[in-house]
C-alpha cells in the first residue's frame, strides 16, 4: 500500500524542485550576495593548512608547462639593460676567488703560456727571495732594538690605498 | 717556507717600505750597469780618437777629470732616474721605487736633491745607510734630507697569478717559482 504513495509523493516532490529552481533567477540571487564577506568569513589560512602542496606539485608536469612557455617572447619582454644596470660588477668580480680559477681552469695554462718566459720566472723569483731575505733582517734588528710598538708597514697614502681596495 | 708562501707574502708587501737586501741589491745593479755604460763610453771614445788621430789614447784611474765625468754620469744616471720615475734600471729590477715620505709619486726636485745628498750616507763609513736598518720608516739619511722613502712597487699579484699557472700547468716550470 506504501509504494504507489512513496512513488506519488516522489514524482510530486520532483516536480515542485522543478517548478522553484526554474522560477528561481540564480543571477539575481547572486547579486544579492555579498561575496566578499562571504570570503571574508573563509579561514584560507586554515584551508592552505589542510592542502598537501608536494603531492600537488608531484602532479604538476613541469617539462610539459615549460614545454607551453614561449621563452624566446619572455626574454623579448626583459629589460636585459635595466637588469645588468643593477648588477654590482666589481662587487661581482672581487668575490671571484681567482687563485682557484686559475688553478682549475685552462686560464692557467693561457697565462703560463703567455708570460711564463724564463726571465720573468727568474725575476718573480729574485723578488721574491729579497723581500723574505729583507723581512727576516727586519725581524732580527726590531728584536735587537726592542722595539714594543711595531713600525708602520709603509707611507700612509698607500696603506690608506690597501685599506680601501 | 714554500714557494707559494713567498708569493703570498710578496703580495701583502707592496706599497710597504722596502728593506735592505732589495735596496742593496738595487744599488749594487746600479753602480755595476752604470760603471759598464761609463766604461764602454770611454772605451768607445778611445777608438774614435785613436781613428781620428792615429794616437792611442788610455784612461787612468787616477785621472781627475776621469773621475770628475764618473762623478757626474753617476749624478746624471741617478738623479734623472729618480727624478723622472721614482726609479732606477736596478730599483726597476728589484721591483722598488723612490716615493714621497708620505707615499705620493716623488717630485723631480726631490728626486735631484735625493742624488744629491746621497753621498752623505757614505761618510762616516756609511753610517747614513744604517737608518734602513734602525730607522722606524727605514729611511736612510738621504731619504730624510730628501723627504722620500722608498717601497716595494712591482705588481706581485701578476707575478703570483703567474707561479699559480706554472703550478697548474704541467711542464711550464711547475715549482722552480717564486
Amino acid at each position: 500500500m506504501t509504494d504507489p504513495l512513496e512513488t506519488l509523493a516522489q514524482h510530486v516532490a520532483e516536480r515542485v524542485l522543478d517548478l522553484i529552481v526554474n522560477a528561481l533567477d540564480v543571477n539575481a540571487l547572486v547579486r544579492h550576495l555579498d561575496v566578499n564577506a562571504l570570503v571574508g568569513r573563509v579561514d584560507v589560512n586554515a584551508l592552505m593548512r589542510q592542502v598537501d602542496v608536494n603531492a600537488l606539485l608531484d602532479r604538476v608536469d613541469v617539462p610539459a608547462l615549460l614545454g607551453r612557455a614561449d621563452v624566446n617572447a619572455l626574454l623579448d619582454r626583459v629589460d636585459v639593460g635595466a637588469l645588468l644596470s643593477r648588477v654590482d660588477v666589481n662587487d661581482l668580480v672581487s668575490r671571484v676567488d681567482m687563485d682557484t680559477l686559475v688553478e682549475q681552469t685552462d686560464l692557467g695554462a693561457v697565462i703560463a703560456k703567455s708570460s711564463g718566459g724564463a726571465a720573468t720566472e727568474a725575476l718573480d723569483a729574485a723578488r721574491s727571495q729579497a723581500v723574505g731575505l729583507d723581512q727576516f733582517i727586519d725581524r732580527w734588528a726590531q728584536r735587537a732594538l726592542r722595539r714594543r710598538h711595531q713600525a708602520p708597514a709603509g707611507p700612509p697614502a698607500l696603506l690608506n690605498g690597501q685599506a680601501e681596495s | 717556507m714554500s714557494a707559494g708562501t713567498h708569493a703570498d707574502r710578496s703580495v701583502t708587501a707592496q706599497g710597504h717600505y722596502a728593506g735592505s737586501v732589495s735596496r742593496f741589491l738595487a744599488y749594487a745593479i746600479d753602480i755595476t750597469s752604470s760603471s759598464a755604460v761609463f766604461g764602454l763610453a770611454l772605451a768607445a771614445i778611445s777608438y774614435v780618437a785613436k781613428v781620428v788621430t792615429g794616437h792611442e789614447v788610455s784612461w787612468n784611474r787616477g785621472n781627475v777629470v776621469v773621475a770628475a765625468v764618473f762623478v757626474a754620469w753617476e749624478f746624471l744616471y741617478f738623479g734623472y732616474s729618480w727624478a723622472a720615475s721614482g726609479k732606477t734600471f736596478g730599483m726597476a729590477v728589484l721591483g722598488i721605487r723612490v716615493v714621497m715620505a708620505d707615499g705620493s709619486p716623488v717630485e723631480p726636485r726631490r728626486g735631484v736633491l735625493r742624488a744629491l745628498v746621497f753621498p752623505l750616507s757614505f761618510l762616516l763609513f756609511g753610517l747614513g745607510f744604517l737608518g734602513i736598518l734602525v730607522q722606524r720608516e727605514r729611511r736612510a739619511l738621504h731619504d730624510l734630507i730628501a723627504c722620500t722613502a722608498v717601497i716595494y712597487a712591482w705588481d706581485a699579484r701578476a707575478a703570483r697569478l703567474r707561479f699559480l699557472a706554472r703550478a697548474a700547468s704541467p711542464g711550464t716550470g711547475g715549482d722552480r717559482a717564486p
